[in-house]
């Protein structure tokens, strides 16, 4: 479903990201973790097209996102995208932020908009809220909001790009409690995370970057095993420590 | 002359003077309106990463803020009727007359100054935001309309009025076209029944209340947005 095809991405003389491959099936959980600095947010970015990149392309069904004649908002109505700020539309309510691109991009009635977020508000536990601002939610009801008005899209895979690292600990695993339920469901995810709590239950496969070159791509239990790479041997013995 | 005030002028040529500060008013408000939108326009060229757009909104921007307004009243009242009959060719087609060369022209170089507030505010709002709106599917206009330039205004609104503010003392350069905006009334009857320093002092008065009230509305209004913004 997502393929990456070596690219490579430089922000004026720094080579962010070199010659990356990877492949996300349909179906398949893929987490990218790594050092920061490393290029796993701006790998994801460059996933729907929210980051352009300078060689390489990336197909994600069927179509080439880094192709100038590609609709790249219909492109991304499909792919849901949950961010490390949460990134709610702070002058609207929350059903008003699940429901804005429904109703915008989908064209769905605002009853069939409401019906949707409801359930989806539901779902992640927060249909009291429906009415409030994202200002009167923790940072871990915000996300999951998030997480709703991406899924009110009825998308074909989701991306995270370090979805619990802003919030406080405490409010970590109601989030990635959704993310699980998700990915048990069968959803197509590709999430930067350091979780690796969630990677080991969940994931199929992880990446490592390191310095903007994918360093491991391994099945979960080769890569919480025995991961081939130094570096890899590395992050998780700091990682996991804690 | 300075003998005796006779404050009673005032009294007596109210609706006159009356005249004069609703024509100030509405110049003030039309040209805030024209600007701000203009203005939204620049600005959105001038962040466009396309050069056709950013370099001539750029160039328009410098151009007119290194002018002094009255040559561009000036310009438009001389230059836009002689232009008229340049393009139509027709000997003696009438301009557009004073208010609207002078509303223009208070619009078009409001504009500039807006731009420049409103690209400012447009950029005041985090990146993640447009990042948000476009991973939704949103296009560029509708992640401008909805998301962008709605909180953009809200951080701008107290600059938005105190620009108002300044346009609303500018506007009584209409004389030199020959308005009568409120400046112009009490000029005017200052002049004909010689009470300059009553009217002056008047005048100077009327401008200190309002825009000395409005500023202080405006300094009100920050205090209120500040605690919601993020």
């Amino acid at each position: 479903m997502i393929n990456i095809n070596n690219i490579s991405k430089w922000y004026g003389n720094t080579h962010v990201l070199k010659n990356c491959s990877a492949k996300v099936d349909k179906g398949e959980v893929v987490v990218v973790c790594g050092p920061s600095g490393s290029g796993k947010s701006t790998l994801i970015k460059c996933v729907n097209g929210l980051e352009p990149f300078q060689k390489g392309e990336i197909i994600v069904n069927g179509v080439s996102v880094g192709d100038p004649k590609t609709d790249l908002p219909k492109l991304r109505s499909k792919i849901g995208m949950v961010f490390q700020n949460f990134e709610l539309f702070p002058h609207m309510t929350v059903m008003a932020n699940i429901n804005l691109a429904q109703i915008k991009v989908l064209g769905r009635s605002e009853q069939e908009a409401r019906d949707r977020a409801m359930m989806l508000l539901k779902r992640v536990g927060l249909e009291a809220h429906a009415h409030k601002y994202p200002a009167e939610l923790s940072g871990g009801q915000q996300q999951r909001v998030a997480i709703a008005r991406a899924l009110a899209m009825d998308p074909i895979a989701m991306l995270f790009d370090e979805p619990t690292s802003a919030l406080d600990p405490e409010m970590i695993n109601e989030v990635l409690d959704v993310m699980v339920e998700l990915a048990q469901e069968g959803m197509t995810m590709m999430v930067v995370t350091h979780e690796m709590g969630f990677a080991r239950k969940v994931a199929h496969r992880v990446i490592f970057m390191d310095e903007g070159e994918i360093a491991e791509d391994a099945a979960k239990e080769d890569f919480f095993g025995k991961p081939r790479s130094e570096r890899a041997v590395q992050f998780l013995s700091k990682i996991l420590h804690h | 002359m300075f003998t005796g005030f006779d404050w009673e002028v005032i009294w007596r040529t109210k609706a006159y003077l009356w005249q004069g500060m609703l024509f100030t008013f509405n110049l003030t408000l039309l040209a805030m309106l024209g600007g701000i939108l203009i203005g939204t326009l620049l600005a959105l060229m001038r962040l466009s990463s396309y050069r056709i757009f950013n370099i001539p909104a750029g160039a328009y921007v410098n151009l007119l803020r290194s002018i002094p307004l009255i040559l561009v009243i000036f310009w438009f009242y001389f230059l836009v009727p002689f232009a008229i009959k340049f393009i139509t060719g027709q000997p003696h087609a009438e301009g557009i007359g004073p208010f609207y060369s002078a509303l223009i022209a208070f619009t078009i170089f409001e504009a500039a100054y807006y731009c420049e507030i409103i690209r400012a505010g447009i950029q005041s709002v985090p990146r993640g935001q447009v990042n948000a709106a476009y991973a939704l599917g949103l296009t560029y206009r509708q992640a401008m309309m909805k998301v962008i330039l709605p909180q953009a205004f809200r951080n701008m609104i107290p600059i938005l009025l105190t620009q108002g503010v300044i346009l609303f003392q500018d506007t009584s350069l209409v004389y030199v076209v020959g308005l009568t905006d409120f400046m112009g009334a009490a000029n005017k009857v200052a002049q004909r029944d010689a009470r300059l320093v009553e009217l002056y002092l008047f005048a100077a008065f009327v401008y200190f209340v309002l825009c000395f009230s409005a500023s202080y509305a405006v300094k009100q209004l920050q205090a209120k947005l500040a605690p919601s913004s993020r």
